[in-house]
């Protein structure tokens, strides 16, 4: 028998099916609004803690291991060396070692350690330094290479280290206080082996509390550090790999600072309320290989054709919005030794194109410039080179890769024009020479496989030569070969930017990149 | 029974599926230009060092070489070690997994809360104001970018509003609640403008049949009729279009992941292509793949559970 659904009947179950619904709803709603409590009070009034917000992620807390720039400074908060570089990047401070004497022709240094201890109460012994410095020393594809010269690392007593070399070499104290020769203790990392890098025990400022892999580092005070106690208690360093949400977090005053806010936002950024942004020094180094492979970049006319061709000013206003300065030396910009005598190349067309009159392509030539994707400056700097260039009759394409099918592309002798830039590990200037000039330093000078046998010389003395006037001498000297032979271009030198709340005070970042002595002094406003 | 037997033929199909996977990505990935060592050293690489670095890392021994090891070591459970992370590839994947599926699951919630009721209610009010709203909605979202629509809800809902995270994952099972919020609603507005629209097209459809005309003379109830006839069919259409783009969001989550900083398996994988961590990728895109054919095998079964038609043979 057919019958219908009664109106009387439908009324009630359309209700019923109205408060199934909004039942729903409100039941969302209150979900996320109770774990929006359970979040609690984020506001950042504490004053003890600084939050740093870094864009790439840690790939290991083994200071020897280290190939992230982002890790590497983080490390240098948690790990003490013999000596460390000062705030400006110019000069050495003691570190554990207290003193030291070198003798011996140079050849013997001896140096007389603090008493410390690790952060977790465990005495730091001479043979804790000597374990560290050969373990990073012996580790295959390190930083071994900047103690070929040593020939022994010895612990007489528990509070003195002794280094033997085969011969004098002037930058080991700047090699010591490479973060990859960071102390650290020889029973635990035995028995722990690489486990013990989730949560190192290590003796400087600060020690690890907990690491979330990707999101995550905090640090507290070690209790044990023998230095000025700082004045924050905690870091936390956030992993915030987009470049939006950093800023993002920083404008909700969720972080203290960021590190690398893009370079088109630096001015916005610095005239938010509340933000400024910095610009520190670095020793970061711009330049373009030639390969001299290609033939046309063999003739030093061409490439001083290229130097008067290129205007750097444009550069630098394009590609860095104004926060940088040309180039002149390979050397990172006033590092030691810097040679102030030589300016950049200005932009001469007229000089360029007679230049170039006078090399074996006087109507130009075609050629590639390889760059890296996503490099917003790099790609802005690209375009720049090209169109200057093609003034004189040289027609760049340009060729974009992934960062290292760039740099594969940029090696091996088959490549012509490459963006390239350098930053340096240590102060000294032996290291940048040594990639930068020596045809056998394992670069093949910038990979342009250019070699000037006076200046090779000039390489191998300096690294042996113990004062420091005839040193700034003899890099003088290098540094206006290069200039004149300018086997690659120099085109700028360019800051670390970071950006942080103005109620952050004592933030700084050395031409290293790292933060840790900045880190002693800083305060945090409430805010 | 036969549901039984197919459900093992499938899992044994797994086997030459995942062994094929091994071998594609093991040397396509050699075949991609730049090395680890290129990664580790950066603008501070030298022939000497790299050819340290490659040999303590087992990459100079030739690629036949390198791949009987993997295998030989993947059939003891072992991926091998990470060559950026220092640690075991099995680790960097597991610490990493929970928050990919998390943000997939999240995800997939919202859409379906989201996409049934809109997609039903746009069939049954066909042409009103509702259906027209909801038509436009979902051609906007389609076409919305993802990493746009997440920067935009930051904006709005992190900073301004303070009612959300602005990033991260959280550290306890309200704390990722609260910080895949955004993110997941990111992902299920795109999800659901297809399930919204598969939904729709099929109710209506379902709506149209002469069984459900034969329901509605015989006087079966509107609803009676909506529930056991209309939407059960209307379902099995969208099933299967729920499974596919189900199986292409467990790798697809990476551009989320990164605009809110979401440590899970996309990003990672992202990442260790650009690092060439050749460990990590392998391990990755095999986790990857065993989902995707749970998945297919769980959408296959739904459909046959929901249309008796479909026989699984």
């Amino acid at each position: 028998m057919l019958s219908t659904p009664s109106p009387a009947r439908s009324g009630p179950r359309r209700i019923a099916r109205a408060v199934v619904v909004f039942a729903v709803i409100a039941l969302a709603v209150a979900g996320v609004a109770a774990a929006a409590a359970l979040r609690g009070d984020t506001s950042r009034a504490s004053l003890d803690t600084f939050v740093l917000a870094n864009a790439v992620k840690i790939d290991t807390l083994d200071p020897a291991q280290n190939s992230v720039n982002e890790s590497i400074w983080l490390t240098q908060n948690l790990y003490s060396r013999l000596i460390q570089p000062n705030a400006t990047g110019t000069a050495l401070l003691p570190d554990l070692a207290t003193s030291w004497k070198i003798t011996n022709g140079g050849k013997t240094y001896t140096f007389h350690l603090r008493s410390a201890k690790f952060s977790d109460g465990s005495p730091l012994t001479a043979q804790d330094v000597v374990f560290s410095l050969n373990r990073s020393k012996n580790l295959k594809g390190g930083w071994g290479f900047l103690l070929t010269a040593v020939k022994s690392i010895t612990a007489p007593n528990p509070q003195t280290v002794v280094i033997k070399l085969s011969e004098p070499h002037a930058p080991l104290l700047a090699d010591l206080a490479m973060y990859a020769y960071a102390v650290v203790p020889e029973k635990l990392v035995k028995a722990q082996g690489d486990a013990f890098w989730n949560k190192p025990v290590g003796s400087g400022p600060f020690m690890v509390t907990s690491l979330t892999k990707d999101q995550e580092l905090d640090l507290a005070v070690n209790p044990y550090w023998y230095g000025k106690k700082p004045n924050i208690k905690n870091v936390k360093v956030e992993i915030v790999p987009n470049d939006n949400s950093r800023v993002l977090l920083l404008q909700s005053k969720k972080v203290d600072a960021i590190e690398n806010p893009p370079g088109n936002l630096i001015d916005q950024i610095a005239k938010y309320p509340g933000l400024q942004s910095d610009l520190f020094p670095s020793t970061r180094v711009d330049f373009i290989q030639l390969d001299e492979h290609f033939d046309p970049f063999k003739d030093k006319n061409v490439r001083l054709a290229l130097n008067y061709g290129i205007d750097r000013n444009a550069i630098v206003k394009l590609a860095y919005s104004g926060h940088a300065t040309p180039g002149s030396s390979y050397m990172p910009y006033k590092m030691l030794y810097w040679n102030s005598g030589l300016k950049p190349y200005p932009y001469d067309l007229a000089k360029a194109k007679s230049y170039l009159a006078k090399s074996k392509y006087p109507k130009g030539f075609n050629c590639f410039l390889i760059e890296v994707a996503n490099d917003v400056a790099g790609n802005s700097t690209a375009i720049v080179i090209k169109s200057e260039l093609a003034k004189l009759g040289i027609n760049v394409s340009i060729k974009t890769y992934e960062l290292l099918t760039a740099y594969q592309k940029e090696d091996g002798g088959h490549s012509q024009m490459g963006q390239r830039y350098w930053t340096n590990d240590i102060i000294d200037p032996d290291e940048v020479t040594t990639f930068a000039v020596d045809p056998n330093g394992g670069a093949n000078a910038f990979s342009s496989y250019w070699s000037n046998p006076q200046a090779t010389k000039l390489v191998g003395e300096a690294r042996s030569e113990l004062n420091p006037a005839k040193r700034q001498q003899m890099y003088n000297e290098i540094q206006k070969i290069v200039y004149q032979e300018s086997p690659f271009l120099v085109l700028d030198y360019s800051p670390y930017r970071y950006a942080q709340g103005n109620w952050v005070h004592g933030f700084h970042v050395n031409p290293l990149g790292a933060y840790n002595l900045s880190l002693l002094d800083l305060t945090v406003d409430s805010h | 029974m036969a549901r039984t037997s197919f459900v093992a033929r499938r899992i044994l199909q797994v086997i030459p599926v995942l062994f094929g996977i091994t071998v594609v990505t093991f040397f396509l990935l050699r075949l991609i230009p730049g090395d680890p060592a290129l990664a580790i050293l950066g603008e501070h690489y030298t022939k000497a060092s790299a050819t340290q670095l490659r040999h303590s890392l087992g990459l100079d021994r030739p690629l036949i070489v390198q791949y009987l090891m993997y295998m030989q070591h993947l059939f003891q459970g072992n991926l091998g070690e990470s060559i950026f992370f220092r640690e075991p590839a099995r680790t960097v994947i597991a610490e990493r997994l929970p928050a990919t599926l998390f943000l997939v699951f999240y995800s997939v919630m919202l859409a379906i809360l989201i996409s049934i009721p809109t997609g039903i209610i746009s069939a049954l009010r066909r042409g009103g104001v509702f259906d027209q709203t909801a038509r436009v909605t979902t051609l906007v979202g389609f076409a919305m970018p993802g990493f746009w629509l997440g920067i935009i809800f930051i904006i709005i809902f992190a900073v301004h509003l303070q009612i959300f995270p602005v990033n991260g994952y959280g550290t306890s099972f309200w704390g990722h609640i609260d910080h895949l919020f955004l993110p997941s609603l990111t992902i299920a507005i795109g999800f659901s403008t297809i399930l919204i629209r598969t939904l729709r097209s099929s109710t209506l459809s379902a709506l149209n049949a002469d069984y459900v005309d034969t329901a509605r003379i015989k006087g079966i109830s509107r609803f009676a009729v909506h529930r056991r006839h209309v939407f059960r069919n209307s379902v099995i259409a969208v099933v299967v279009v729920f499974g596919i783009n189900l199986a292409f969001l467990i790798g697809g989550t990476v551009i989320i992941e990164n605009v809110f900083s979401i440590p899970g398996v996309g990003s990672l994988l992202v990442d260790s292509v650009g690092t060439r961590d050749y460990p990590v990728v392998q391990g990755v895109t095999l986790v990857l793949a065993v989902f995707v054919v749970v998945i297919n095998l769980m959408t296959d079964l739904a459909h046959s559970a929901l249309d008796p038609r479909v026989m699984v043979e």
